[in-house]
C-alpha cells in the first residue's frame, strides 16, 4: 500500500483544480497546443501556462520539443496512479469497517474475564 | 455543506453499524478503539503511535504496520470539525485529502457512518468526462457509479 508521495500528491494537488481537469480531458481526446487549449476557457495564455506547468510537473502531461507549438500530451498511466490511489482508497476502508464492525460486536458482547476493549481512562 | 463539498465529486463510503452512535463515536476518536480497526487486513496500528486530539486544529496521526513485512505507512491529520458524537472532519497533511465522517443514529442502536473525500481527482465523472477517455478515467466511472447509489446527484 505503498503511496508513492510526492508525484502523487503533486497529481492530486494538480486535479483539485476544475480548469486542470478540464484541460486532462480535452487532452483525453488528444494531443493539443496551448492555443488550442486556451479556446473554451476565458483565461490569458499566461494563465493556461501556468497550469500546463503544474500538469507537466506531476507527470500528467508531456509537451513536445516540436516547433513553438509544443503540443501537450496526456500521460495516462500518471492518471492510473491516482486511480489506484483512489481504488486502495477504498478498500481501507472497506477492511477497516470490516474490523470495526467486529469490535463493536466484541464490546457489545464482553467475553466473562476479557473486558479490556472498553476500558480508556 | 454538502452541496458546497458535492462539486468536488467526492468519495462516499456508508455502513451501518449495529451499535449505538456514541460508541461508533469513540471508536473513531480514541487510541483504544482505533488500534483495534484502524489498519486494514493485513495491517495493524500500534496503539503507542495513534495520537488523536479531537477538536478543530488538533492532531490525528496513526502508524499502520504491515503484518508479514513490517513495512509502515503514516497518516498524518489534522482536525478541522470534532462535533460529538455526530461529526468528524480531517485533512491529510501529507495528501490534502479531507474525509469527513458523519454518524447518523438510526435507532434501535444502530448508526450508519458516512466518511466522505474530498479533494480527490473523483470530479471526472463530471460533464468534462467524455467517451474515448482513457482506461483510468472509466475506472474513476465505474468506481463513482459503485459508490453513488446512497445519495442524490
Amino acid at each position: 500500500m505503498a503511496v508513492a508521495a510526492d508525484r502523487l500528491d503533486a497529481t492530486f494537488i494538480a486535479l483539485a483544480d476544475p480548469t486542470r481537469r478540464a484541460i486532462v480531458a480535452r487532452l483525453a481526446t488528444g494531443d493539443a497546443t496551448v492555443n488550442e487549449l486556451a479556446g473554451p476557457f476565458t483565461m490569458t495564455l499566461p494563465g493556461i501556462s501556468k497550469h500546463l506547468k503544474v500538469l507537466e510537473r506531476c507527470g500528467l502531461i508531456t509537451r513536445t520539443r516540436r516547433a513553438q507549438f509544443r503540443p501537450c500530451h496526456l500521460e495516462p498511466a500518471a492518471l492510473d496512479a491516482a486511480a489506484d490511489w483512489i481504488e486502495e482508497n477504498r478498500r481501507i476502508w472497506r477492511e477497516r469497517f470490516d474490523k470495526l464492525d467486529d469490535h463493536l460486536r466484541d464490546l457489545q458482547q464482553p467475553p466473562p474475564a476479557t473486558r479490556k476493549d472498553t476500558a480508556h481512562e | 455543506m454538502n452541496d458546497h463539498a458535492a462539486n468536488a465529486a467526492e468519495l462516499s463510503y456508508v455502513r451501518v453499524f449495529a451499535a449505538p452512535r456514541e460508541l461508533v463515536f469513540r471508536c473513531m476518536i480514541e487510541p483504544e478503539h482505533l488500534t483495534h480497526f484502524w489498519g486494514p487486513a493485513g495491517m495493524h496500528t500500534p496503539l503507542e503511535n495513534i495520537k488523536v486530539d479531537p477538536r478543530p486544529g488538533g492532531v490525528f496521526e496513526t502508524v499502520m504496520v504491515n503484518d508479514s513485512d513490517g513495512s509502515q505507512y503514516a497518516m498524518r491529520a489534522v482536525f478541522v470539525e470534532v462535533i460529538e458524537p455526530e461529526r468528524l472532519v480531517w485533512t491529510d497533511s501529507d495528501t490534502g485529502v479531507t474525509t469527513t465522517s458523519t454518524f447518523r443514529d438510526l435507532g434501535d442502536a444502530r448508526t450508519e457512518v458516512h466518511i466522505r473525500q474530498a479533494n480527490v481527482p473523483v470530479a471526472f465523472r463530471s460533464q468534462q468526462a467524455q467517451a474515448g477517455f482513457s482506461t483510468s478515467l472509466d475506472r474513476f466511472a465505474s468506481y463513482v457509479g459503485a459508490m453513488s447509489g446512497d445519495r442524490d446527484r
